[in-house]
């Protein structure tokens, strides 16, 4: 159709070629309705020719209700005496397409409209876009309302789980310890030391019971009550901790090393109940040293700070690392050290809970490290990391 | 007329046996009137007109009871003049936070978590028989 011309001019010839060389759709209507000019991709689109479809209106090519759309815009357009954008709908081979349209009118000299420019854009695709965008915004705020409310139901029947154990599997532990007790005092005389002491063993199991209980209902506690972020002094917080400790055991000597300024954000609570939980183990487990040491400290790993509290105390099998933070897992006999095997599930979840990570690296006889973080890998990392060890 | 009595309100028989127990180990020869419900205590502090009331030194009230709770108990209790000086003590096997509030709330002079280990239920006894039946000053009778 273009014709190679070295001619600077800008003709009709020019201005045809321009509206044919795009994928818009351009037309031009006098203000009856009736078609004076369409471009190519118009003649391909709606399988007609320019000659065809002159003197011919909407109405005679599309369905009765498209057709008075567009009537109705050229209309405002004309109306408004400038450019008009709308969104119209006509249909194509594979159902209704949307068009982005302008309409302006074309004025005379007297300044009065006499005909109506269109140029029309296929958005189809990108509607469909937003469509889709839009309809799984809807479907994903359905499913977090879903699960919101399956959260809090299972929260609700936890709360109800452990108000239970709470209440009702103590009752009949304090019989059993209570009637030991009884059988002790009042039928000594016909009990043998056998006896007596499998009455003890009754007593001791009882309360070692009511203390997994109460271990269960703290572990349950962790997941459920609300995160409150601040800014936290680990290392005074450390400091406390080992101090209550040195003052439960005053005659262990142990060497502790707590770097100064460790900071980072968390939920006090939560965050000194993880911390004293490691450090309580590290203290527990270097128990058997002559010359026991805690070292609490931090790095730098992918921008990321890292604590870690570390012992040289018995350490655990690298194989069964998998297994630590599993609630009531012991990876030491009862008689070697006691614990409940609930500690480390309780700092687990006050890990995860603060979006972190927590592991722990070991050789046996040699000691142990536990490293963990507040904030998860891919939020940004703390204003100021502390670097130290 | 106040009594040395200690109203005991409690549904298990087997806690009952221990409070006792423990009563008489630490020496208190308080009498221990025992009511195994809710309705069954409202009835011995408030009775009826014609029936004397109970007047206990203290009331060692459980939560979980069955009919009217022990929360109720102590709502009920405090809700008439009768009765809403007597010291009561919660005893009880939950140590949930919530029941802890709700008893300061709802009027309680103390809340005391059962032990599981018999020695420490008779040091809890003990320390609360010390204070709550020899030590603390009691409520003065009022001219009716």
């Amino acid at each position: 159709m273009t014709n190679r011309r070295r001619d600077a001019r800008v003709g009709p010839e020019q201005l045809l070629a321009l509206i044919d060389n795009t994928s818009a759709v351009i037309y031009m209507r006098d203000l009856e309705g009736r078609y004076m000019l369409i471009n190519e991709e118009y003649e391909r689109l709606f399988n007609v020719t320019r000659e065809d479809i002159l003197g011919k209106k909407d109405h005679d090519l599309f369905p009765v209700e498209v057709a008075d759309e567009f009537r109705a815009n050229d209309l405002a357009a004309a109306a408004s005496g400038g450019p008009v954008q709308f969104e119209e709908i006509a249909p194509g081979e594979d159902g209704p397409h949307t068009y982005l349209t302008i309409k302006f009118p074309l004025l005379g000299a007297d300044g009065a409209p006499y005909a109506v420019c269109g140029i029309s854009t296929d958005i189809t695709d990108r509607k469909r876009a937003e469509q889709e965008v839009r309809l799984f915004n809807v479907k994903l705020e359905q499913r977090v309302r879903e699960r919101t409310a399956e959260l809090e139901a299972s929260t609700k029947e936890l709360d109800a789980f452990a108000y239970s154990v709470s209440h009702d599997l103590r009752a009949p532990l304090r019989s059993l310890h209570g009637f030991s007790q009884l059988l002790l005092e009042d039928y000594s005389e016909q009990l043998d030391e056998t006896g007596i002491a499998h009455l003890r063993r009754l007593q001791v199991n009882a309360s070692l019971m009511a203390q997994l209980l109460d271990d269960l209902l703290r572990l349950s506690k962790t997941t459920r009550v609300e995160l409150r972020r601040q800014a936290i002094d680990l290392s005074a917080m450390a400091e406390s901790i080992l101090r209550d400790l040195a003052a439960e055991e005053p005659d262990r000597s142990v060497k502790l090393l707590v770097a100064p300024a460790l900071s980072g954000d968390g939920d006090l609570h939560l965050v000194r109940l993880a911390l004293q939980n490691l450090i309580a183990n590290a203290w527990k487990f270097t128990a058997h040293r002559p010359t026991a040491e805690i070292t609490i400290g931090s790095t730098v790993s992918d921008s990321q700070t890292v604590f870690f509290v570390r012992d040289n105390g018995a350490g655990f099998d690298p194989r069964f690392k998998n297994k630590l933070f599993e609630p009531f897992q012991r990876l030491h006999s009862a008689s070697e050290f006691e614990g409940s095997g609930i500690g480390l599930a309780i700092v687990q979840r006050v890990i995860l809970r603060h979006g972190g990570t927590i592991w722990a690296e070991s050789v046996p006889g040699v000691g142990a490290t536990f490293f963990f973080t507040l904030t998860s890998s891919d939020s940004l990392p703390a204003a100021k990391d502390n670097d130290a060890n | 007329m106040q009594t040395s009595d200690v109203l005991l309100v409690e549904d298990n028989p087997d806690d009952v046996t221990f409070t006792q127990r423990a009563f008489k180990k630490n020496n208190f020869d308080n009498r221990i009137i025992v009511a195994h419900d809710g309705p069954a205590a409202v009835d011995l502090l408030l009775p009826l007109a014609g029936t004397a009331p109970l007047q206990p030194l203290l009331v060692l009230l459980d939560i979980n009871l069955p009919q009217m709770s022990g929360l109720d108990v102590l709502r009920r209790l405090r809700s008439n003049g009768q009765t809403k000086l007597i010291p009561i003590i919660m005893l009880t096997t939950s140590n949930d936070n919530r029941d802890v509030l709700a008893s300061y709330e709802s009027g309680a002079n103390g809340f005391v978590r059962k032990p599981v280990a018999f020695d420490d239920f008779l040091h809890a006894v003990k320390s609360l028989g010390d204070f709550w039946l020899e030590v603390n000053e009691q409520v003065p009778l009022q001219d009716s």
